[in-house]
Parts: C-alpha cells; structure tokens; sequence
C-alpha cells in the first residue's frame, strides 16, 4: 500500500478558500477529518479525490506528482455524502462496474467474492433504493474495494444510520485497515465513529489547519470550544460564556483557568447530596439518568454546569431548586487557547 | 355512517369539504370529457368499411408513410441536436443561459404558421443566402422532404431539449463522481452513468417531440404541403397527412376526412403505446446500465 502526502496544498471554491495544509497518510492508518460547518472538510475530500482543482501546493502518492491528475487517474476510491451508487444498476453489478471498467477479463468472481465479504450475496439483485442504509454503506465500501483503491475517502460515513447499522460500520472501517491495509480518510460529525476508527485528526476550521493531533492529545488539549465538544467534554464554555458570568467567586475562579477561546471540563462529580463536601455551591436545576448514569445540571453564578451523581446511586433523583456542593478536580479544567497543543 | 371511529385513513370531511370535492369532480370530469369526446366523435363519424378503405387508399398510406418518416427523422435530429443541449443547460452555468432557455421556448409559443412563414423567407426564397447555399448543397427547402423535417424539428424538438434538461439535472452528480473515481474516464462515466440513468426522461421526451411532430400543420401549410421526391425522399408526390386530411375536409369531403384521421389516430396510438410498453417491459440498456462488455 501506498504512502501519500499533501504538500501546501490550497483549494479555492467560490470565495472560500482552503489551506495551506499538509497531510501524510501511511499505508493501514486512518485519519479523521473534523471541524465545524463551513470549514472545508468536503472541499478538502474532493480536491483530494480530483474534483476540485489544487491551485498551489502538491499531492504525492509515492513520489508520484498526483496534482493535476484526473480522479480515475488517482487510485483513490472517493465515497461521497449519500454514497453515490448507482440507482440504475443492481448490488452486484454496482460492485462489478470498477472491474468492468477495468477491463478486468472476468469480473464475476472478484465481485462475487467481495459479495460474501460484506453479506451482500443475497441482496445482490436489489438496486440500491431497496436497501437500508447500513447495506448502501456496504454495498459502496464493496464498490470501493472492487476498484483496488490505494487510498479510501469517504465523506460523512455513518450518515442516518440507526445504532445498529453505525456499529456494524465501525467493525467494517476497523477490518479495512487490518486487513486491506488501505489508509482511510473520513470526514464526520460522529465523535463515537471518529475515535473509533481515527489514529489521527485533522481540525480544520474556516478553512485553515486547527490542528492535527492523535486521540490522545486531542482529548487532554482541545484548542477550541468545537474541539472540546467534540471531544466529549460536558461543559465547554466559550470566551463570550465566560466573560458574561457575573461576578460570583466561581465564575472568578473559572475565569482565572480560562484561555483566550475560554475553558473546557468534563461533567463534575457531585458527592450525594446528603453528605455534602466541596469548594463550590451550587442548584439542580434538573437530573435525569442516562447511559453514564445520572446526569445533573446545576447553576452555580451564572452559569449552567453538566455534572453528575456517582454512578451507583439509588435513592431518588435529587429535586430541582435542591443545593449541592462540588469540586473542580483542578487538573481537569481545560484551557482553550486556540491553537494547536505543543 | 353513524358515530364510530373511521377506519378508512382518511379524514372526515364536513359539508363544505364535500361540496368543493363534488366541484373538483365536475370540473375534471368536464375536462376528460373535451378530450375524448371529440376522439370518439372522429372515431365513429365513418362507418368501419370506410375506414379499412382509406386505410388500402395508396395516397392514404403514402401520406401516412411520408408522415411517419419524417417524424421519425425529426426525432433522430432531436436526439442528436437537442439531447446535448439539454445537457449544457442541466449541467453547466454561462452567461446567457436565461437567453438560451428562452430561445428553446419560442418555437412552442410563437404560432406555428408564423413559424412556416420564417423559415419560407429563410430558406425558400431564392434571394436569399442560405436559400442559394441550400440549393448549391442539392438540397431544396420548398415542398421538400428537408421542408417537413425542418418545420417537424423547429416545432419539436424544444420538447426534448427540456425533458433531456430535467432528466440530466436529475442525476445526482455525486453519483457521477463516484464513477469517474472508480475509474471511469469522463466519457464512459456519461455512457455508463449519466445517459442510463437519464434515459428514461430523454425517451419520453423523444416521445413528446414525435407526437408533436406527425400533428404539425401550420408550419407544413407554408413550407411543405407538398412533397417531391428528391433528397432523403424517393416515394410518389405526397401530403403530410394532416395537410392531407385538411385538404380532404376544404373539399367537404367529410366522411373521407373523419376515415383518414381515424386510420391515423389509431397508427400513432399504437405506435405511442408500443414505445412506451417496451420501454417499460424491456430489458433496454439505458435501464440497467449495462452499456459495457
């Protein structure tokens, strides 16, 4: 499999301009492309994939010059939003037609064999709109593969998908990488699928590179509040948050922690509120359980706070307008300084 | 029904729902009504042995071949002239293509005789230039075979070029995309993607363009009411069969006229429906996309 690289590579759609930016993709590694609405991930996917051309900068693909290489040129199986497959042909001729096209002197077995692989043998004489979403996705990854791709872009996988279908996905995603060794690039809005399958990230944000980080830095220093959010911290407060806090001594206190882009923390541990201890007081304004347990919310100052009960609690959930005390595990708080960690 | 839930899915309607759904009804029945019973009217105005007479009549059949293949000539035109301009209107964006989308409506807002009479004053007077070049081609205009075609397509053809426009705009092009990434040079993506799944619309509007090429008159009446052999034509002096049936009727030839048009009527219906079965039933290639070995 192959190494790629992007070299300062600038897109220009419209007024919107993406990069400089720099990538390197190693055979059997993942990356997930993130940022905000408007940031420039499909750009990026489709400059990369050759449907946008890249105005400076250059993309490698072992040393060969890919930039101005048409997309059936590249080697790169591009899955877009929506999968687009082909409404007009059948689950396995919708697989077949990267061997066809190949001129591939008998296609019937290889795409057969990609059929079993991905539990699409009895489905095969279905079009595409009379499948569910998780066999689509199937049915493009197995498309994808037949054309013997050196490298996977794929645009939103895991789109409406129901928590069935989006786990099965991840399984498929995991299995690409060990076992085809294909680098994959996904652009997502979906924490869950983008740690699970991503060794790195890449943030982009209003078209520049925020950050490009592995899972673990990018979960201990998010730069930004979208960041952070996406990171599953509970509460993300912002510079504007911050400062319109009021004047109550955790708010001050909050403050003091905050960075230019203002401060992240993750959901507080509440003791039970009959025994309470901690620096801070605070109202519940609502609890409600979830899968984590029960979830609190809880005004201290001005502002709003995630929180939560400890895990094995039983008796009943505590009333809104009840007090509670808390503390700030102070290694745990955030700063949001807006560029990337060192 | 008296009290009970309704089980039928649909809402209960009050009296005045009912009275709007009862006008509804009257008007739509009306309407039908205009469109069939002046069919039924021409149908049944000749007695049956009339019509198999007209339909043996040498000049009938001549006039319906003549018709038939020019339609049938209008509509290759189409397919070639205005299939890719339905295409440049779906997928590209210049300047001027408001201009040029209202440049495809003119021929079916401006009368259809004015039509004839443009082209008359273009092609068939022998002052003018292309008038000279046409005949320098060995091409003649007037009373012609390329007279017929030429009205047929100017009158015909804006219905392909908008049907091909939708139907292209309807193809999602990330579909496209997907092909050209899996290999496909841009060429074979539109063979193999784009025309398959846009096939379906450009048929029909090839078929709208047909069936409103064999029931021009107007622009036939100036240009072509007669055609002599000579160009793509080697058959006797011939009318397109409207100008035929219209003649027939000048006459106060009545129950001849209404045996003509019915032998006509039934040809195209069959002809029309015959399409639109095979299209629906077989195994053509723009349906599965199995344009490759």
């Amino acid at each position: 499999m192959s190494d790629w690289r992007a070299d300062g590579i600038e897109v220009a759609v419209g007024g919107f301009r993406l990069g400089p930016l720099d990538l390197a993709l190693e055979a059997g590694r993942a990356v997930a492309v993130v940022g905000p609405s408007g940031a420039g991930k499909t750009t990026l996917l489709r400059a990369l994939a050759g449907f946008l051309p890249i105005e400076r900068g250059r993309l490698w693909r072992d040393g060969v010059d890919l930039t101005r290489a048409p997309p059936e040129a590249r080697g790169l199986g591009y899955v877009p939003q929506g999968l687009g497959l082909f409404p007009h042909r059948t689950v396995f001729h919708n697989v077949r037609y990267p061997l066809e096209i190949a001129g591939t002197p008998d296609p019937d077995p290889a795409a057969e064999a990609l059929l079993d692989r991905f539990r699409l043998r009895p489905l095969a004489d279905r079009r595409p709109a009379a499948l569910s979403g998780g066999e689509q996705q199937r049915v493009a990854l197995a498309r994808a593969l037949a054309a013997d791709p050196e490298l996977i872009v794929w645009d939103e996988p895991g789109q409406a998908l129901d928590v069935e279908a989006r786990h099965d996905l991840g399984g498929v995603l995991a299995d690409l990488r060990a076992v085809d060794r294909v680098p994959i690039v996904v652009v997502t809005h979906d924490p869950a699928l983008a740690f699970s399958v991503a060794d790195e990230f890449v943030v982009l944000d209003r078209g520049r590179l925020l950050l490009r980080a592995d899972a673990a830095s990018l979960l201990r220093h998010p730069p930004t509040a979208f960041v952070a959010r996406f990171a599953g911290y509970e509460n993300v407060l912002d510079r504007p948050a911050v400062d319109r806090a009021g004047d109550g001594p955790f708010a001050r206190w909050l403050r003091g922690r905050a960075g230019p882009e203002g401060v992240a923390f993750r959901a507080l541990p509440v003791p039970a509120p009959e025994a309470p201890r901690g620096a801070w007081d605070g109202v519940v304004r609502a609890a409600r359980p979830d899968p984590d347990g029960i979830r609190l919310e809880i005004a201290a100052d001005d502002l709003m706070l995630a929180a939560r009960l400890p895990r094995a609690w039983s008796a009943p959930l505590p009333a809104a307008g009840s007090r509670v005390r808390f503390d700030v595990p102070s290694d745990g708080v955030r700063p949001l300084d807006g560029a990337a960690a060192p | 029904m008296t009290g009970g839930p309704r089980t039928d899915g649909r809402p209960a309607r009050g009296i005045a729902g009912r009275l709007w759904l009862g006008l509804g009804a009257a008007a739509s029945a009306s309407l039908l009504l205009l469109f069939l019973l002046p069919i039924a009217a021409l149908l049944t105005y000749a007695p049956p042995s009339r019509l198999l007479a007209a339909a043996m009549s040498a000049p009938v059949q001549q006039s319906i071949a003549l018709t038939l293949y020019a339609a049938a000539l209008a509509v290759l035109a189409s397919a070639l002239l205005a299939v890719p301009l339905g295409y440049l209107l779906a997928r590209h964006r210049f300047r001027g293509r408001g201009v040029v989308e209202s440049i495809v409506t003119l021929p079916v807002v401006v009368p259809h005789l004015l039509v004839g009479l443009g082209l008359f004053f273009l092609l068939a007077v022998p002052s003018t230039p292309l008038h000279a070049a046409a005949a320098a081609l060995g091409i003649p205009i007037y009373d012609s075979i390329a007279g017929v075609v030429l009205v047929m397509v100017v009158v015909s053809a804006p219905y392909t070029v908008v049907a091909s426009q939708l139907a292209f705009q309807a193809v999602d092009g990330r579909v496209v995309e997907a092909a050209r990434s899996l290999g496909a040079g841009p060429a074979t993506a539109f063979l193999t993607v784009t025309l398959p799944i846009a096939g379906r619309g450009i048929v029909a509007g090839l078929l709208l363009t047909w069936a409103r090429a064999v029931s021009e008159i107007g622009g036939l009446l100036i240009l072509a009411a007669y055609v002599f052999p000579g160009g793509l034509y080697s058959g006797p002096v011939a009318n397109p069969i409207s100008v035929y049936v219209y003649e027939l009727f000048q006459n106060g030839n009545l129950a001849d006229a209404a045996a003509v048009s019915s032998v006509f009527l039934l040809i195209a219906f069959a002809i029309f429906l015959g399409v639109r079965l095979a299209e629906r039933t077989a195994r053509l290639p723009w349906r599965s996309g199995e344009l490759l070995p």
